[in-house]
């Protein structure tokens, strides 16, 4: 483990304080949560900072409620509380393992690094391969997974609770010692595995809220893996739904695990309820969705298959809606 | 109370001699005041016991005390282990000690041209600095294929290969230490691919001299033909041909390697580290180090898990020497996780064609074999293990005709070694997945071929191994009943499947790896029983976690009838153990075993005789029970064990002893014709149900009922264990994990995150069956349990998933996106859309069913006959194709005949391995070295 400085603000006024004068200064630092992401990347070497800034001691960061999500809430009080959305709740359960979800935090989960065999790795093995895009050391290096293009790093991003969370409607918060902003969720990512997301340097997400209605959404989460524990997902498709009286009258499906940021299907799953038609509908969606997403060989599974995967991650997830057979 | 008073009153044959100190008289021995007459259920017939013995007495019946053997004992040292209290390598911690880390090559393959360590020597708190200068001497575990140093000498042949070690103050110091030192390469072209292995190259990654292959990177190839070979095409009706292809598999063991070494004041060198084998270590210190043996000390540590990992003496094991002598402190050197794979020696990758045929009576006329293993960069077992992957699947059937390439090639990655199942695992997966193949090809049920195919007990193989006991017809009848066979195989709808997996392997190499012209032992226990009762057992079996230590305190405790309390195990230090060839090939239980009942008869012989003196009964009527030894034709007259030591110890003191091991001569005379040969050989069966989603691809092991046949289970809760833990093990090579490697060559994942090995929830129920056959020269019966168990599950799922699907596998491990792939290439050959409209196989018999049926009923009476006649005719394979049972085939049938190099005819279009004979060695090229 590469040495660094570690703050322990007990508020959040103190921790933008702190980030505030790091940045002053011009002191790089990151943020750590739960841990469970950034120190084995530390202990790789992997963009290790001089500063960590641990928010564990930040109380106000713990708010739970239906529709308040604290960033330090851990993803295991998440999965046990009954305040949990069942479709947050089931995607935060199939995170890691138990272990890990006691220390894994829901801004962790959300702000999770991009991963890539040849990012994920010890300094000795990236010195061997001379480092990449990602993490170059310095050297410039070339992008491994496509060569010849350092314009974009195509680390995949593979947390489970965003796309949850995106089709819920979720609005992510923001803090920095500028102030405060807000924005939806599945506006927060941006394309590239580096800059991954509106972060700027210094600000932090506080919490997520979920709007009054995702109360009334009914969902589903579905995650492709080797094992049933620890592994990242290798492909997640979360879909939520509203129907009343035999009719569909709400439908967004997202997707994680298959490209740098985790996506929101908002025209195809519009395009699909706009003339539901039940099981055909489904299986049309679920090829919709496959055709919109690009993964790349750089995650356990080849891309071929996780992206095969796809539709029958899709199809499971929207099973429910197979004898919905008419639209509003 | 008054019980006691009445033991006291009791009490015969002890009096206080006179003009001594009165001391108080002793009692039974052990922390019950009470000893106990034999339990009689646990007392075979033999000796007049209940214990049934439908199989025949054994010959140590008589040492049956009833108070350990066949119990389920905990592991003794499980509460040094569970209280956090055993001092595994990294928690050893010397005064003074160093921090030694190694500096490796980020290259696959380049020269050395020159290392610069100045600077890191100059870097305060580095202490001392080495490289392959400081030790050039080559050592490896097989001495004929010593082809390692401690560290790189000329050149690096695989990433993480070792250049340099540094010993510092500390961890930080000693990282920063390695950054500073300057090393130029001059890198070569590497091999990743094992077949470019078979190919001359420009710079091979080694030279053997004038033993080296043609120009390539072949270490070791095997040729070998027996039985029928010829007539193969003739006989054959039906046949399974098929090439597979098996990842690459790590041991996967809990602890990292970690190891210390100290200098002592004296000069003489103490190792401390979690070795399988500390007596090859030991060897291979002194030739490395250039010191006799007698000046090391060997320390074993507990080991956290070993299964073949820790069984080779390791270059970090000589820096840590290096570095201590050089700095004249201790050093300690412990792996992370990514150093455990770069140092590896797991299972090797290998593509193997499997072409398996059988006659028009259901008889396996033919076995054809072709191996191509990946060595990575070094030997190691290697030349073990290429033999391996052939002879070992000659067994439990028998077989017209046996036809084996075998090749080792190196290539640069991490080295591949012996691995839980050595070399057998692989080709085993191969021959029962053709055996479902051909059965369906048959129309038969493959549980029926098997049993009418099994050789006999008492027998030998088509290469001339010698079979003892056998249980595999009773392993393969348990598990039919247990998983309700009958009803459920091929009646199972689409993505359910049930399947069956055999398996067979050594109990203990016949063979020491160090043999020698003086007969040394295999095995060596030394006893010392002093008078207060207990026994202290020196032996250098090395307890790795599978229960060594017990096992011998088992022995130990049953011949002399102590309880496991009383015996002592000092099983750690070179300096006070005999020598013992240490915990691989399955060897500890059958050979320490019987070297500590041989030491412990020695000392009950010495108590019967003091008991006799004291109570002048008849010695021949004398027997042992827990801490009494008694007349059994009138059980009043005897006394306690304490007494008949005290008795036994007059005049001279401790009562000391020594028993050792060693395997009787076996097998045939050709070359090659030792590897494989053992005293005794396991036997299992195992059914796996699964469960195949047709649509992801994705398999999940349902439940395992899995049959083994150790022989008797010493101790059956570690054989359960064993068992359960090779389930995990095999699950893991079947479904899940593989060392992947990179466009590039790097090894993609050398962390337990990417490599892939099944967590509790893939872990099904498994329902242990221990078929116990007896074997005559085991101790007590006994045979391993280490190994072999691991064998038929990887079989077993694969034929469960045909089962479940009808894709026939050829690949290991059968990852989802790999399975999927399969699943819509059969879609498609079979012009369906929807994977969930696939057919579930079926199978309706032939008439062949019958008659296989009948000839196992007539081989299960043949079997126990030749069990309960201890005149039994000799039984050669090659009984069943018609010829004289009591002669090997090749003296008996020109067609029959042994052949151990190509013929030109075979030359002329030879297999992926056997075309490693297209080369010839330099030294008949007429080439000097």
């Amino acid at each position: 483990m590469p040495p660094f400085t570690l703050h322990m603000p007990e508020s959040l006024e103190e921790a933008l304080g702190i980030a505030g004068q790091l940045a002053e200064s011009g002191a790089d630092f990151d943020w750590v949560a739960g841990g469970t992401d950034l120190l084995p990347n530390y202990k790789w070497h992997i963009n290790h900072k001089p500063n960590v800034i641990s928010l564990a001691n930040v109380a106000e960061l713990s708010k739970l409620t239906p529709n308040h999500i604290g960033a330090m809430v851990r993803l295991n009080d998440l999965v046990e509380s009954e305040d949990t959305h069942s479709l947050v709740q089931a995607a935060a359960a199939s995170v890691a393992s138990v272990m890990i979800r006691r220390s894994g935090t829901v801004g962790g989960n959300i702000c999770l690094d991009t991963r890539c065999f040849w990012f994920n790795q010890s300094e000795e093995w990236r010195d061997s391969i001379d480092w990449c895009y990602k993490c170059d050391c310095g050297t410039g290096a070339d992008c491994r997974v496509i060569p010849n293009q350092n314009t974009l790093c195509v680390a995949t991003y593979q947390a489970d609770l965003a796309p949850a969370l995106m089709c819920l409607g979720a609005t992510v918060h923001l803090a920095s010692p500028d102030g405060a902003r807000e924005m939806l969720l599945s506006d927060f990512f941006l394309e590239d595995g580096i800059t991954r997301n509106q972060l700027e340097p210094g600000e932090m997400v506080t919490h997520v809220t979920l709007p009054e209605e995702a109360a009334g959404l009914e969902g589903a989460y579905q995650k492709l893996r080797l094992r049933e524990s620890w592994d990242f997902p290798e492909a997640g498709v979360a879909a939520a739904w509203r129907v009343a009286g035999g009719e569909l009258l709400d439908l967004r499906v997202a997707t994680t695990g298959l490209e740098s940021i985790p996506k929101l299907h908002r025209e195809e799953a519009d395009a699909a309820r706009a003339e539901w038609a039940g099981e055909e509908s489904v299986a049309g969606l679920a090829e919709s969705i496959r055709k919109a997403v690009q993964p790349v060989n750089n995650t356990y599974f080849p891309p071929s298959y996780r992206r095969k995967m796809v539709p029958v991650l899709a199809k499971r997830a929207l099973s429910k809606l197979k004898n919905i057979s008419s639209a509003n | 109370m008054s019980e006691i008073a009445d033991d006291k009153k009791d009490m015969v044959g002890y009096t206080q001699q006179p003009g001594k100190l009165p001391f108080a008289r002793p009692g039974s021995g052990g922390k019950d005041t009470f000893s106990r007459l034999q339990d009689k259920s646990m007392i075979p017939e033999s000796q007049g016991g209940d214990r049934k013995q439908p199989w025949g007495p054994h010959k140590h019946d008589k040492l049956v005390s009833s108070t350990a053997i066949g119990k389920r004992t905990p592991m003794v040292d499980s509460r040094w282990k569970v209280t956090g209290q055993a001092q595994y390598g990294d928690d050893v911690r010397l005064p003074g000690e160093l921090i030694g880390k190694i500096l490796r090559s980020p290259h696959h393959h380049a020269f050395v041209k020159s290392i610069d360590t100045s600077k890191a020597e100059a870097l305060s708190g580095v202490i001392a600095v080495a490289t392959g200068k400081d030790a050039s001497s080559n050592f490896g575990v097989l001495p004929v294929t010593k082809d390692e140093h401690a560290m790189a000498v000329e050149k690096v042949r695989h990433v993480g290969d070792l250049v340099a070690c540094v010993a510092a103050e500390d961890e930080a110091t000693a990282l920063q230490a390695l950054s500073l030192i300057e090393v130029e390469y001059e890198i070569l072209d590497s091999i990743h691919d094992m077949k470019q292995g078979l190919e001359d190259a420009a710079s091979p990654i080694h030279d053997r001299g004038k033993y080296h292959i043609g120009e390539s990177n072949i270490q070791k190839r095997v040729f070998q033909e027996f039985g029928d070979v010829a007539g193969i095409d003739t006989n054959a009706v039906a046949n399974s041909k098929s090439t597979w292809k098996f990842g690459g598999v790590n041991h996967g063991f809990t602890e990292p390697h970690a190891v210390a070494a100290s200098w002592d004041p004296s000069g003489r060198l103490t190792i401390y580290t979690p070795q399988q084998v500390p007596h090859y270590l030991h060897r291979s210190l002194a030739d490395v180090l250039e010191i006799p043996m007698h000046q090391i000390n060997v320390f074993r540590t507990f080991v956290g898990g070993g299964f073949g990992g820790k069984s080779d003496p390791f270059p970090h094991e000589m820096c840590a020497a290096i570095l201590s002598r050089k700095s004249g402190r201790p050093v300690r050197i412990t792996f992370d996780r990514e150093e455990v794979f770069h140092v590896n020696r797991g299972r090797h990758p290998s593509i193997i064609e499997m072409n398996l045929h059988a006659d028009e009576e259901g008889r396996l006329c033919g076995i054809e074999t072709d191996a191509l293993i990946d060595g990575g960069a070094f030997a190691s077992f290697g030349h073990v293990t290429t033999y391996y992957n052939g002879v070992l699947h000659t067994a439990p059937y028998e077989i017209g005709a046996f036809h084996y390439t075998g090749a080792r090639v190196w290539t640069n990655k991490p080295a591949s070694g012996a691995m839980r199942g050595h070399g057998a695992v692989n080709s085993r997966c191969a021959v029962e997945v053709g055996i479902d193949e051909i059965s369906d090809k048959l129309e038969v049920d493959p549980i029926t071929f098997r049993l009418a195919n099994l050789l006999p007990p008492y027998s030998a193989t088509i290469t001339g191994f010698r079979v003892t006991s056998i249980g595999m017809r009773e392993c393969l009848e348990k598990v039919r009943a247990a998983c309700n066979w009958e009803k459920r195989f091929r009646n199972l709808p689409l993505g359910h499947g049930l399947g069956l997996g055999c398996g067979f392997f050594i109990s203990g190499s016949g063979l020491p790896i160090h043999w020698d012209p003086n007969k040394f032992p295999h095995a060596t226990v030394h006893l010392k029983v002093d008078m207060d009762g207990g026994v202290t057992v020196h032996t250098g079996a090395a307890e790795i976690g599978q229960g060594s230590d017990t096992v011998i305190s088992q022995a130990v405790a049953e011949v002399l009838g102590l309880p496991l309390d009383m015996i002592r195990m000092r099983s750690k230090e070179s300096d006070t153990s005999p020598v013992d060839l240490g915990s691989y090939s399955s060897r500890v239980t059958f050979m320490n075993a019987n070297a500590a009942i041989s030491a412990s008869m020695q000392i009950r012989d010495e108590l019967i005789s003091a008991t006799a003196e004291i109570t002048g009964a008849d010695e021949k009527h004398l027997v042992i029970g827990d801490r009494r030894i008694y007349d059994k034709l009138d059980p009043a007259v005897g006394v306690s064990y304490l007494e008949a030591l005290h008795k036994a110890q007059e005049e001279r003191g401790a009562l000391v002893a020594s028993g050792a091991y060693r395997t009787p001569p076996m097998g045939r005379m050709h070359k090659g014709a030792a590897a494989g040969l053992a005293p005794a050989y396991s036997f299992s069966a195992y059914a796996a149900e699964v469960k195949v989603d047709p649509e992801t691809g994705q398999t999940k092991v349902l439940k395992v009922w899995a049959a083994h046949d150790c022989g008797k289970a010493l101790n059956p809760l570690a054989v359960e264990g064993q068992i359960i833990g090779s389930c995990h093990m095999g699950m893991g090579q079947v479904l899940s994990e593989e060392m992947k490697y990179g466009r590039t060559g790097h090894l993609l994942n050398p962390n337990l995150l990417d490599y892939k090995i099944p967590t509790v929830h893939e872990m099904p129920e498994v329902v242990p069956i221990i078929v116990e056959s007896n074997d005559p020269e085991g101790p007590f019966g006994a045979k391993e349990a280490g190994e072999g168990p691991l064998l038929p599950i990887l079989p077993a799922v694969c034929n469960a998933v045909f089962d479940a699907i009808g894709v026939r596998i050829n690949e290991l491990p059968i990852t989802p996106d790999r399975m999927h792939r399969r699943i819509t290439a059969l879609c498609k050959e079979l012009g369906i859309d929807d994977p969930l409209d696939l057919p579930s196989p079926r199978l309706s018999h032939s008439d062949l069913q019958l008659t296989l049926e009948e000839r196992a009923e007539e081989h299960a009476e043949r079997d126990l006959a030749r069990l309960l006649d201890d005149a039994r005719e000799e039984y050669h394979n090659g009984a069943l194709f018609g010829l004289d049972p009591t002669i090997a085939g090749d003296e008996q049938d020109s067609r029959w005949e042994v052949a151990i190099l190509p013929s030109e005819e075979y030359m002329a279009s030879p297999r992926l391995a056997g075309s490693a004979w297209k080369h010839t060695e330099r030294r008949h090229r007429g080439e000097a070295e």
